[in-house]
């Protein structure tokens, strides 16, 4: 324990993830400690990935705040971390004459170039499909999708090649203030930093807890998703949002990066962080996107998810200091819009800690992420040239998202890089396609064990139990009850 | 385009299909045919298949899956047909140009004729929508028995399987040999899925509960899966409050359906069959844009691979003449009858007709019926919708006016095994 950082940032997410990097723009030792096994392992990695306008902030609330100062960061980080922003602009939906002032109410908040109330005869030009109730429409041409985990995964991967240190498995149970410093010890060891920020996600409200701090216990609040195969992709081409009832944004119908369409998400408390979806709630979202879209195809559901908002009662961010441990920095209740807002944060966390004396020097040469070429994306010239090189790109070993062996390689052994299956599937998207892995599912598990030189059975889903496979066959079972 | 090439004949898939009618096309007199492959060997999922059971129907005779891929292989080797495994074809044009990648690069291939035989896909947990958590140990049937069989891993220890198809009843029993406990067979439907001899020989040989009229409405579990809830349903297959039961297991296999792979055939734009999910096809399995044939279970899920044998080796000869002459009859699926393949008949003279019927019958009654009027008539003693009925098209008198004919089935409904 020799080492000593200058920050630590607990949480893996994309707010500890954003925070790292931006960091990481600066002379500064930064280590990320996660308790799972990847990055975007919790909140991150369920969620509809929309990069809300300026239309779409609470004004009055620290959410509002660091959310418009997030914005202007998305061409920067579109250009230093080498990630689409796809553009695709929004519809918010009125049904009634009574919605309409809301519509209003969007617009003046957002004052967009471009924005504009439409009449449903005007939306359905630029939305065939959406229902025929509607009364009117706004459209704001600055909204933009982003892949969760391709964000989440792109700030990691960014900040490594930063020098930003991460270290996985590592659940933080407690602090010790220093003379100059604040030791953070975790059940697997301890680390020395000048300053350490709580990005905790679902864990955050409860870690500031321990360390004293009076703070409301957060409430997960699920919601579920539906993702419809990519042959739906002409379905939809702007995010649709239904005019909201109370404080979510509603069961929205939304394109995303990767051409699949998502319809979601509801909302109900979860208890114990649990992320089942519900017979109910899957119904819910159903019903909310056939409001949007009435002829929305069921038949083309390929899978359901749900994820977490990590609330707190008054529904906005929190993000201080602990009054215990002064260089402790919580950053608690980071729910919607925190994708959009974590650029935002980051800077906003980055004042607070200059404020506290740390010094934000700019580094000499802040290296910027390339992305790593994506098969399906390549002309027919491009994939026969990096075939001749080498013979792994035309190796395909997912069918329905067209990945081959190579992409697999880089995503096993880049930095941050998957060590697990569904770390895997969120960085190449093995998996994630129409057969849900029935096909890749049996390679993958080899070619990971292989590539990384593990044990086949010791190859997880997600969690450190979480095998993949039960054992060998004619192994003989210990198990009395069998018999 | 790096590696361009021109042929008489390109067939898209190797697995039974693929390989008989690649065969077939050769032996008819095609002068260059391509035989694509995905996978690094042939027989799609054959190999896999290591069960017996198949090549009655055909050759009196029961092989296991491999042995008879291996018949095939041994074959396609004597003969000048092109084989490209671990090549994947990625695109299609309506121009019948194939774009494939393998470990030597990019490939352009111009055919006069198109066989698609891309085989078929497992339904999975997230089509079926069950509610749930998502933990390691929910796998597909099919999945579940590549691992087995060809991978050397059991995919749990305490299994339910959702479905009473096929693979799903064979895998009852192949787990169970390996050491594995299959907890119970769950069907939603009143009736088996699967062929009546691989339930006696896999479920009940083996004395695993079969459940009819249940299935699984949760998955529970945190890493692995550690129980679901599986509920009695009611005959419209919704789930009957209070008739729940959890069941402890680290596994789920499903065994669910079926669904032709045609992604490759729309980007050809080849009209599809609601019913079957796969192209229209007439009695040489031509489908309805020139040059392109479609058999096996792309163009509809078939419950023997003889069948599928038959087809292809039908389509592969037919890809190698001139065209036909225009279909006469358009075949539709009527009372009783769940789907109806080929669709089309042009002669009517040779070939067949392969019905599946949409419920358990017995003392049955197939039908064809013209302009209001039965033409033929067959009586069978039982039809399940698992086993296809087969009539060969010779012995259908078929009528002097072009038109719509509707398929039917009568008959005595039965449930269960019985």
């Amino acid at each position: 324990m020799s080492e000593e950082f200058d920050v630590i940032v607990i949480g893996g997410g994309v707010v500890g993830c954003a925070l790292s990097w931006y960091l990481a723009h600066f002379d500064l030792r930064v280590l990320l400690l996660e308790k799972e096994l990847d990055v975007c392992s919790g909140v991150s990695k369920a969620n509809t990935g929309i990069i809300h306008s300026r239309s779409y902030w609470t004004p009055h609330t620290l959410k509002g705040e660091v959310h418009l100062r997030s914005l202007p960061w998305i061409k920067r980080a579109e250009k230093e971390l080498d990630i689409e922003f796809l553009k695709t602009g929004a519809l918010t939906v009125a049904f009634s004459q009574d919605e309409l002032e809301f519509l209003y109410t969007l617009k003046e908040r957002g004052k967009i170039e471009g924005a504009e109330i439409l009449t449903p005869q005007e939306a359905h030009t630029l939305e065939p499909m959406m229902s025929d109730k509607m009364f009117a429409a706004y459209y704001d041409p600055e909204t933009r999708v982003a892949s969760p985990f391709k964000l989440n995964i792109a700030l990691a991967e960014g900040a490594f090649l930063n020098g930003v240190r991460f270290i996985f498995g590592q659940e933080v149970v407690g602090f010790e203030e220093g003379k100059n410093n604040i030791k953070v010890i975790t059940k697997e060891g301890e680390y020395l930093s000048r300053f350490a920020l709580n990005c905790a996600g679902l864990s955050s409200s409860y870690l500031a807890q321990r360390t004293g701090e009076n703070i409301p216990s957060l409430q997960p609040l699920r919601g579920e998703y539906l993702v419809l195969d990519k042959e739906c992709k002409s379905l939809v081409h702007h995010v649709l949002y239904p005019v909201p009832v109370g404080e979510t944004k509603g069961i929205l119908v939304s394109p995303t990066t990767d051409g699949n369409i998502l319809v979601g998400p509801n909302l109900e408390p979860a208890e114990d962080e649990d992320t089942s979806t519900t017979k109910e709630g899957l119904k819910e979202v159903e019903e909310g996107g056939k409001k949007l879209i009435p002829s929305l195809p069921l038949s083309q559901v390929i899978a359901t998810f749900s994820g977490l908002r990590p609330t707190l009662p008054a529904r906005d961010f929190q993000i201080f200091f602990s009054s215990r441990f002064p260089s402790l920095l919580h950053l608690v209740g980071i729910e919607s819009p925190g994708l959009t807002a974590s650029f935002g944060i980051a800077e906003y966390a980055g004042d607070l800690l200059q404020k506290k004396g740390l010094k934000l020097r700019e580094k000499r040469s802040f290296l910027f992420r390339s992305s790593f070429p994506v098969f399906r994306e390549l002309s027919w010239e491009e994939r026969e040239r990096l075939i001749q090189e080498d013979a792994d790109w035309g190796k395909i070993i997912c069918r329905c998202e067209e990945v081959t062996v190579r992409e697999v390689k880089h995503a096993l052994l880049s930095s941050p890089g998957a060590s697990t299956l569904d770390g895997l599937k969120r960085r190449v998207r093995v998996m994630m396609g129409r057969c849900q892995g029935s096909f890749c599912g049996m390679h993958l598990p080899f070619l990971m064990a292989e590539t990384l030189g593990l044990e086949e059975r010791k190859i997880v889903k997600s969690g450190r139990n979480s095998f993949y496979l039960g054992g060998e066959t004619k192994e003989v079972t210990s198990d009395a009850s069998f018999y | 385009m790096p590696h361009s090439i021109k042929g008489d004949v390109v067939v898209i898939g190797g697995g039974p299909a693929g390989m008989a009618a690649a065969l077939s096309s050769w032996e008819a007199g095609a002068k260059s045919v391509f035989l694509l492959e995905r996978n690094e060997y042939l027989g799609g999922i054959l190999p896999q298949c290591i069960h017996p059971g198949f090549g009655l129907q055909i050759w009196g005779e029961e092989l296991t899956g491999p042995e008879y891929a291996e018949m095939f292989i041994e074959k396609l080797n004597r003969t000048g047909v092109e084989v490209m495994t671990d090549t994947t074809a990625l695109e299609l044009s309506p121009e019948r140009i194939v774009k494939a990648v393998s470990p030597q690069g990019v490939w352009e291939i111009k055919a006069n004729s198109i066989i698609l035989s891309m085989g078929c896909r497992e339904r999975t947990r997230g089509m079926l929508r069950i509610p749930g958590a998502r933990p390691a140990g929910i796998f597909t049937a099919g999945l579940a028995q590549y691992l087995v069989n060809i991978a050397g891993y059991l995919p749990g220890r305490e299994i339910v399987i959702l479905g009473s198809g096929d693979v799903g009843l064979i895998m009852a029993r192949r787990l169970t040999l390996e050491g594995a406990r299959v907890k119970m067979v769950v069907e939603i439907k009143n009736s088996l899925s699967g062929l009546v001899r691989n339930y006696v020989q896999c479920i009940k040989d083996f004395h695993i509960p079969l459940l009819f009229s249940h299935t699984v409405t949760e998955i529970k579990g945190k890493e692995r899966v550690e129980s679901v809830i599986i509920s009695e349903v009611d005959e419209e297959g919704q789930p009957l409050p209070g008739r729940e039961k959890e069941v402890s297991c680290d596994t789920l296999l499903l065994s669910v359906g079926l669904i032709p792979e045609n992604e490759l055939s729309r980007q050809a734009k080849i009209p599809l069959s609601p019913l079957t999910g796969g192209p229209w096809v007439d009695e040489d399995f031509s489908t309805d844009v020139e040059g392109f044939f479609a058999c096996g279970n792309v163009a509809s899920v078939f419950d023997l691979v003889d069948y599928v044998t038959l087809v292809a080796e039908r389509a592969g000869r037919a890809a190698v003449l001139p065209s036909p002459s225009q279909e006469k009859y358009v075949l539709q699926a009527g009372k009783g009858v769940h789907t109806v393949i080929p669709q089309r008949i042009r002669e009517g003279r040779n070939g067949f007709l392969f019905i599946r019927s949409q419920k358990s019958m017995r003392k049955v009654t197939v039908s064809l019926r013209g302009k209001d009027k039965i033409f033929y008539e067959k009586r069978i003693s039982i039809c399940r919708p698992s086993e296809m009925v087969k009539l060969d098209l010779s012995e259908i008198p078929w009528p002097q006016e072009k038109g719509e004919i509707k398929v039917e089935i009568r008959g005595t409904e039965i449930w269960g095994i019985s």
